[in-house]
């Protein structure tokens, strides 16, 4: 049993794969109001694991990471009701509009390191808000773009959890696969010895800028989804607030662990809905939380997870 | 415009400017010395305007309310973050980045729902002391009363600080932990207790900050959130850290607000995101801090 436990959530495919199925039969036996809560998790998760191509594996704590997830969300928004383009070219636009906007911005932010790396992207990123709060004849301002045009076929919610779903396979296998390949394993060093890789010959500031703009790409792709399934976009979609959030998805579920954004944004967005049905006060059970996570469970939920079966393989080694 | 125009728009942004050095001094000081990004400095000065609400309201009903709700509503908003820096923070000094402002941003979640449960949802406002209610006639207009009041109290409260960093002796060990904390810690100074006071006076600015608005200002949960990206803009222009840069970074805020809203009032909010960014990108450290080694 345990032996099994260990190998789902080792690095192979058998976790994966059956987390997949069960995400296929779960609408089967759920209401459709939770299957609409499962849409916004995808669409959080792809976001959150974005980041965490910066955070977790570049060590680049970036503030201004909603401007992509805005960007897909808009660039999806006004192809649609401004240019009538068809639905799948808005998707696959959206995260190259988000690539070019994340290049722009990216080529300015690596330079810095630290805080002042997480400020520059604060700052970019409340720019390009504040863009998007102001242009009222582009983006009509705070109005948002509203009943933006859906494909008949994806009308029901279950049609489009289905969609959803092949969305996050898709970018989850594109990112997982990028984060081990060899680039991967680059910025990971990176992010541990940035002087000694750079003495290795590697661009450091090339492959920083590589990983932004991969980050930026994958979170337009979040953006442009959720874009699609909620009918209306906001420029609070490139609020910092919305970038603290994916920091937050990013902290609960764990940043060592590729899955754990994606098992943070599942663990929010339930919370969410559970705590707020019993009480008012939501961010005050988070804040607490989220306080408990950092200073007793570093890791998240999936570190926390991850030792604890690590301390029973090693017991049962010791039993032998 | 007409210079009187000017005049009057240079010194609306000044009392801006004066109230966010008062605040932004505080994270500064926070940032120098302890070398923590404090996101929940915001939710300090929430609720500094919160408590000096507080003392007008429950206090009996006399005219000097205001006076002493801007007395005691800081005082009490220090001694919360003495406490949260004694029991919490000082676990994660030697933590990751991230760590440090999640935690700090925790608080912000923390008190934000605090002052709903404790003061609901509406805004509140204070009554403007009768002393200051009035409005002063400079060149045929009139600027309120309370602008001077914040523009004094702005190089006030700036000299005492200048003066307790310079001249006294905390002062002086706080400036040498702000060099270098190691080396002060192999002197045989008490680093811990250090910090716990730099951090008490760096709150109790920002507390400061929030009572002095109070009367000028809807009292709002939201008040946190939007502060803590100015102070962010003020401290990082003048440079993370640095006493004068802070004074710098918040007058040109100041100003760039009030002429602004004049000239381009639909670009207003851009540029101080603007104008932080390429402070960032030309001279990182900021206008008048010095480069990290």
């Amino acid at each position: 049993m345990k032996n099994f436990v260990l190998k789902l959530l080792g690095p192979g495919p058998l976790g994966p794969v059956l987390a997949l199925v069960f995400l296929i039969f779960l609408p089967l036996f759920i209401g459709e109001s939770w299957v609409s809560l499962m849409v916004e998790m995808i669409a959080l998760a792809i976001f959150a694991t974005s980041l965490n191509i910066l955070i977790g594996y570049g060590g680049m704590v970036s503030f201004g990471h909603a401007a992509y997830y805005g960007i897909g969300a808009y660039t999806y928004a006004l192809l649609l009701t401004k240019a009538g383009a068809p639905f799948l070219l808005a998707m696959v636009a959206a995260p190259i509009l988000s690539a070019l906007g994340a290049l722009m911005i990216g080529w300015f932010c690596v330079r810095l390191s630290h805080i002042y790396f997480s400020m520059l992207t604060l700052a970019f990123g409340q720019i390009v808000f504040a863009v998007a709060l102001q242009w009222y004849g582009f983006t009509r301002g705070d109005n948002g773009i509203t009943e933006i045009p859906f494909p008949p076929l994806l009308q029901s919610t279950q049609r489009f959890y289905y969609f959803a779903l092949v969305v996050l396979a898709l970018s989850l296998w594109g990112m997982k696969r990028i984060v081990d390949s060899p680039f991967g394993k680059t910025l990971q060093a990176l992010r541990d010895n940035p002087l000694r890789t750079e003495f290795m010959g590697i661009n450091v500031r090339l492959y920083s800028l590589m990983a932004f703009v991969i980050a930026g790409a994958f979170a337009g792709i979040g953006g442009a989804l959720f874009a699609a399934f909620n009918h209306n976009v906001f420029p609070t979609f490139m609020h910092w607030g919305k970038s603290t959030e994916a920091l937050v998805v990013t902290l609960l579920g764990g940043m060592f662990h590729f899955f754990g954004p994606s098992v943070g944004s599942i663990l929010l967005i339930f919370l969410d809905k559970i705590v707020t049905s019993y009480l008012r006060y939501w961010s005050f059970v988070l804040g607490i939380l989220l306080a408990l996570m950092v200073l007793f469970f570093r890791g998240g939920f999936s570190g926390y997870v991850m030792e604890r079966l690590n301390a029973m393989g090693a017991k049962r080694g010791e039993g032998r | 415009m007409d210079f009187s125009a000017f005049f009057m728009q240079f010194l609306s942004g000044l009392s801006q400017g004066m109230l966010m050095v008062i605040i932004a001094s505080g994270l500064s000081l926070v940032f120098g010395t302890m070398n923590i990004l404090n996101f929940a400095h915001g939710s300090f000065y929430m609720l500094g305007a919160y408590f000096c609400f507080a003392a007008v309201t429950l206090l009996p009903q006399i005219s000097g309310n205001f006076w002493i709700g801007l007395i005691l509503g800081p005082l009490a908003v220090a001694g919360i973050g003495g406490l949260i820096e004694r029991n919490v923070l000082r676990r994660i000094y030697s933590r990751h980045l991230l760590d440090q402002l999640l935690l700090t941003y925790a608080f912000v979640l923390i008190f934000d729902d605090v002052v709903k449960m404790i003061w609901g949802i509406d805004f509140q406002s204070v009554r403007m002391p009768a002393v200051l209610s009035g409005k002063l006639d400079i060149l045929n207009r009139s600027l309120p009363y309370y602008d001077l009041f914040l523009i004094l109290m702005g190089p006030l409260i700036l000299v005492g600080l200048y003066l307790l960093l310079q001249k006294t002796r905390i002062g002086r060990m706080m400036r040498a932990t702000a060099s270098d904390a190691e080396m002060m810690l192999a002197l045989g100074g008490n680093v811990r207790a250090l910090f716990n006071r730099v951090f008490i006076l760096g709150v109790w600015l920002g507390g400061m900050g929030g009572a002095l608005i109070s009367p000028q200002a809807a009292i709002s949960p939201g008040m946190a959130v939007s502060i803590i990206v100015e102070s962010f803009i003020v401290v990082v222009i003048g440079g993370l850290g640095s006493f004068w840069g802070t004074l710098l970074g918040a007058f040109i805020f100041g100003q760039f607000n009030a002429f602004g809203i004049l000239f381009l009032p639909r670009m207003a909010i851009i540029f101080p995101f603007v104008l932080m960014a390429l402070v960032l990108i030309i001279r990182p450290w900021g206008l008048l801090g010095r480069p990290e080694d």
